[in-house]
């Protein structure tokens, strides 16, 4: 008798939790990205308010931050290279909750940008803050979940992965 | 002593063998799946790297902000609408976009002081325009609009005209979130405001400042303007407070105290 060490065929409760840590992190990042793609000048503002990166490199990353949440996204909902894509997530996240926390800390009152916009009202800003951070802590701990248990039902890791 | 082994010696070394092939195929076969896992990441990610860098040279191209543009006639500060004396000792810059609701709050609680102060040559103040809630209007850019034909009136008609089509378009100031007024209205109301309806019509349909709006946002952004209503007295920003209200009281506060020390 053969054993061999294939993954169980039978789906746990933590890769079903894992399915939908997938969809909803890769939802909101595909959300996300795709509302900021439009308004390039708005991104590299946004990123500006934030008062953290030296001028030289704002420009750059105010374009690339929002196709990278689109694909990050994608793969994230299409479960192509899950524990990746979760990584990166995660590294994405942590940047923002650095931001915010960093912004509302200097007293700051600006528009997150999360979801495009990014400097709408000066006043109340600093109210979201807390709101906000606790929405990227929750999506980071999902896709730590995913970092830890990549594998789930309906994702192309599946396949191209076996 | 004899040579001949055992059946069950046979057996085993028979089973023993089996279980190291299985091993050895185990094992190739791990190795298979950690060199595609490996090739997989490695291509997925280079695909993700190269639409990024592509898309950043999109985007940047796509992004015209900084390209040569022509204010209006009579702009301060290149992106201001100016009123009161050049001369005035205290410089107040009010950044507003006419979508904003709070600038309209900010605009009806200030106009009468800020009026009073520029008409007794106390206070300057520069309007800055800027447009950064251009996707609060259904896709009709309304900010982008709005600040170009405050352009236009001020290129054709001088600041005072301006000045006072600036205040028609706060008292007439649109839902956030609505179409905002038409091209048309904006025409109105600038003709209400004492421009010349044929002179501004074309410039403020065909967007003729549309880049001065553009660098004029960027510049503001570069100024650490991060959202409007911001207020700067000479040159010094008027910290961000939870109310208007509050925001209101700091600037007439802040532009006292400064009128004191001159």
């Amino acid at each position: 008798m053969v054993t061999t060490q294939t993954r169980p065929a039978g789906h746990t409760l933590w890769s079903w939790a894992g399915a939908a840590a997938r969809l909803i992190v890769g939802g909101v990042w595909l959300v996300a990205g795709v509302l900021k793609v439009p308004d390039p000048a708005g991104n590299v503002r946004a990123v500006r308010a934030y008062q953290l990166l030296p001028e030289s490199v704002v420009p750059t990353v105010g374009y690339a931050l929002p196709i990278l949440e689109v694909l990050v996204g994608a793969c994230l909902l299409i479960g192509l290279l899950t524990r990746v894509n979760a990584v990166l997530s995660g590294l994405l996240l942590l940047a923002f909750i650095v931001g915010i926390s960093a912004a509302w800390a200097r007293g700051l009152q600006i528009d997150c940008g999360c979801f495009g916009g990014g400097g709408g009202p000066a006043a109340n800003a600093s109210d979201k803050y807390p709101w906000e951070i606790g929405r990227d802590l929750g999506l980071l701990l999902l896709s730590a979940l995913l970092v830890w248990r990549p594998r789930t039902p309906w994702a192309l890791d599946n396949r191209v992965l076996p | 002593m004899s040579k001949k082994q055992s059946n069950a010696t046979k057996q085993a070394n028979a089973q023993r063998a089996a279980e190291r092939a299985a091993a050895i195929r185990r094992e190739q076969e791990a190795k298979e799946r950690r060199r595609r896992t490996l090739w997989v990441s490695l291509a997925v990610l280079a695909v993700i790297a190269v639409v990024v860098a592509i898309a950043v040279g999109v985007q940047s191209g796509r992004d015209t902000t900084g390209e040569a543009a022509t204010p209006p006639d009579g702009a301060v500060d290149t992106y201001a609408l100016p009123m009161g004396p050049a001369d005035a000792p205290v410089k107040v810059s009010v950044y507003e976009d006419f979508m904003c609701p709070f600038c309209g709050e900010f605009e009806a609680a200030t106009r009468k002081s800020l009026e009073e102060y520029a008409g007794q040559g106390e206070v300057q103040v520069q309007y800055h325009p800027i447009s950064i809630l251009d996707d609060a209007s259904n896709g009709t850019d309304y900010s982008t609009r709005a600040m170009n034909a405050a352009g236009v009136v001020l290129d054709n008609a001088g600041p005072g005209v301006a000045k006072k089509f600036h205040d028609l378009l706060f008292e007439n100031q649109p839902e956030e979130g609505s179409d905002g007024l038409s091209d048309q209205q904006l025409i109105d109301l600038a003709v209400r405001a004492g421009a010349d309806e044929s002179a501004v019509s074309r410039p403020i349909q065909d967007l003729e400042f549309e880049q001065w709006v553009e660098n004029a946002t960027d510049a503001a952004s570069k100024a650490g303007v991060n959202g409007t209503p911001t207020v700067m007295v000479d040159g010094k920003i008027v910290e961000a407070t939870s109310t208007i209200d509050q925001l209101v009281s700091d600037t007439l506060g802040t532009i006292e105290a400064t009128l004191k020390k001159e």
